[in-house]
């Protein structure tokens, strides 16, 4: 549409002043700057006044400024309103001087200059181009409140943008897994939300560097950060900290100052961060803690298998056996073993320690035990190579107590040796105890060839052997005390006299649970119970 | 992280393609008016703004994407964004941009559908 169309019906006086009043509004108000307000009723005003000279200027402090028509020198000086008056008027013969205040405190001032030939101006003119000027005041505070509205309609829609962009930005960054991290979003999103032109991440730990992040991406500043005007916040987390800070806001008219909104935003991203973080942590360490459950499994699997699911049969003795593991995977072992002349070698061994570390030493001690039985070693040469074995594959900390007993069945003749191992009872048909302590010292303790010892005995008729782990003797009731202090278990031993080995195993037992009731087991349980029929 | 702004642009079918990458902010949204602006005085009406390269768009750069809008409002043009980011394309929505601007999937799209809305307006 062009401006003589726009202007059409004011042209040459064609209706009244009211409809070209009328038509000037319509005409001003579709203008979406006050520039192009300014063109139009520059155009209005050549047409009504038929070709008059229209110069049209404004200020907004103290100099006058053309918005048209020439420079305001040329045509006199514009009067000024009085204080508290909205206009201000001067009418000569060829000129015309209006001054009208503007709805945003400027005063926008019109000079309409007749030709030499024309009528002067008369006081109708001037109220005529007063109401026109009104007209012009009219539209511009109509612009003006459009303006505002949309300006208002823009911002609330922001304000929905960062609160929406928040909500968004929380659930995205607790997705993220460690590949990607959460806060390189959260940078994106403070700067954007909050219209920073540029932001950093740093991540120190004790002062040092680890990480430094800008956005956008190579956005740092020649001679580091700026140095006013930002914000920022923070927040500690694994010995390290993360600094987020934001610089140069900026607006259509240039950089502003950050407000309490965006200071607030940035706080709210940073905890997002924070928070996700620590969810990322947990979530890792609960992976872990499933691994490691996975792999104590697998070792008490391999646990299983290592200890014996029953026992052999020897003629003319009975014998029974326990284990009972104080967490999924223990450090106890025993076994009654068949050897190829006919003999049993019953073992029972403790790894001090106890979970996966422990059942692996019992699963190498097993292994080498084994291989040194089929050897048919000597006794005290087998506890020496075990020791020196064993030695070789644990750590420092840890070591096994054993003992070992080889069993002629048809003789009840025995050898025995204690690698350090708590005392194993041999009860007497009489009743009386006799302790088996004869050996040397754990196996593994040191790396070196400790000259081990052996004793020999014979089991006669009813004669009953007991081995244990300190599972037994060092089990506590719920106030800490040890079973061995309140019932001797030499005292059981010597007491207890079934018919079967495997009654005096439940009754041992059920005598330990009976004691400890409902305080925790704190260590594996295992016990051979041998007797001669 | 998002790249510092680049522009390009080429006239497609009388059609306008501008396709930018990194940070929409007051330096990417002047850039992308004054192409638009260069364009428009030669007679350009459909304008094809390609933001799948900007990830970050911020509300000074909006603000001069409604202006185009605006502007191309006013002389009969049309607006058409393409291959936005989700997180833009929701940005865009929330202000309102798509009550009088267009998005297609790709550029290629886009010119269809502005090709389209040429015929109807002609």
């Amino acid at each position: 549409m062009s401006r003589r169309t726009e202007t059409g019906t004011l042209a040459g006086h064609s209706g009244t002043p009211i409809e070209a009043l009328q038509e000037a509004f319509r005409v001003l108000s579709g203008a979406g700057s006050l520039k192009e307000e300014s063109a139009r009723f520059r155009s209005v005003i050549g047409d009504y006044f038929r070709g008059d000279e229209v110069r049209l200027l404004r200020r907004t402090t103290g100099e006058w400024e053309s918005m048209g028509g020439g420079p305001e020198g040329t045509a006199g000086a514009l009067p000024s309103p009085a204080a508290g008056v909205a206009g201000a008027s001067a009418l000569e013969g060829e000129s015309v001087r209006i001054v009208q205040r503007l709805a945003d405190g400027s005063d926008v001032g019109v000079v309409l200059l007749r030709g030499g030939s024309g009528n002067p101006y008369t006081e109708s003119d001037l109220i005529t181009l007063r109401l026109f000027l009104t007209v012009f005041e009219n539209a511009y505070r109509e612009m003006i409140a459009r303006r505002n509205e949309k300006d208002l309609i823009f911002s609330l829609n922001h304000r929905v943008l960062q609160l929406n962009s928040l909500i968004d930005t929380g659930i995205e960054v607790s997705k993220i897994t460690g590949s990607a991290p959460p806060h390189h979003l959260a940078l994106e999103r403070a700067a954007s939300l909050t219209n920073a032109s540029k932001g950093v991440l740093r991540v120190t730990r004790g002062g040092r560097t680890e990480e430094e992040g800008w956005f956008p991406h190579g956005g740092a500043p020649e001679g580091g950060a700026p140095g006013s005007g930002g914000i920022s916040t923070g927040f500690d987390f694994g010995g390290e900290t993360y600094t987020f800070q934001l610089f140069d806001k900026e607006s259509r008219n240039g950089i502003i100052p950050f407000d309490e909104t965006d200071q607030l935003l940035l706080d709210a991203l940073s905890k997002q961060v924070h928070a996700s973080l620590e969810n990322l942590y947990l979530h890792q360490e609960a992976l872990e803690k499933q691994k490691i459950e996975q792999d104590i499994a697998v070792a008490a699997s391999i646990q299983q298998r290592i200890l014996p699911k029953s026992l052999p049969v020897i003629e003319g003795y009975d014998i029974a056996g326990v284990n009972i593991p104080s967490k999924s995977v223990g450090g106890d072992y025993y076994d009654c073993i068949p050897l190829p002349d006919g003999r049993f070698a019953l073992v029972i061994a403790d790894v001090a320690g106890k979970g996966v570390p422990a059942a692996l030493l019992v699963s190498s001690f097993h292994a080498y035990l084994t291989a040194y039985l089929e050897a048919d070693l000597p006794l005290v040469e087998l506890a020496k190579r075990l020791n020196r074995v064993i030695s070789r594959a644990s750590t420092e900390d840890k070591f096994i107590t054993g003992f070992f007993a080889l069993l002629t069945p048809s003789s009840g003749f025995l050898e025995t040796l204690s690698a350090g191992h708590n005392p194993v009872f041999l009860r007497r048909t009489d009743g009386t105890l006799q302790e088996l302590i004869l050996g040397g010292i754990p196996l593994g303790m040191l790396d070196m060839d400790f000259p081990y010892q052996s004793e020999t005995l014979t089991l006669g008729k009813g004669e009953r052997l007991l081995l244990y782990t300190d599972g037994i003797p060092e089990a506590t009731d719920p106030r800490q005390r040890l079973y061995d202090e309140d019932f001797p278990l030499r005292d059981f031993v010597s007491g207890k006299v079934p018919d079967r080995a495997g009654t005096f195993i439940e009754e041992l037992i059920a005598d330990v649970k009976k004691y400890t009731g409902s305080a925790p087991q704190n260590d594996d349980i295992t016990a051979l119970y041998l007797m001669k029929l | 992280m998002e790249q510092p702004f680049r522009l390009t642009s080429e006239v497609r079918d009388n059609c306008l393609v501008i396709t930018t990458a990194g940070y929409v902010n007051n330096v990417g949204g002047e850039a992308i008016a004054a192409e638009f602006n260069r364009h428009f005085e030669k007679g350009i009406r459909h304008v094809v703004i390609n933001l799948g390269q900007s990830r970050v768009v911020n509300s000074v750069g909006m603000s001069f994407l409604i202006e185009i809008i605006e502007r191309l409002e006013e002389s009969g043009g049309k607006l058409v964004f393409s291959d936005l980011d989700p997180a833009v394309e929701k940005m865009l929505s929330i202000m309102g941009l798509f009550q009088y601007a267009g998005k297609q999937k790709t550029v290629a799209d886009a010119l269809v559908s502005l090709a389209g809305a040429g015929k109807a307006d002609g």
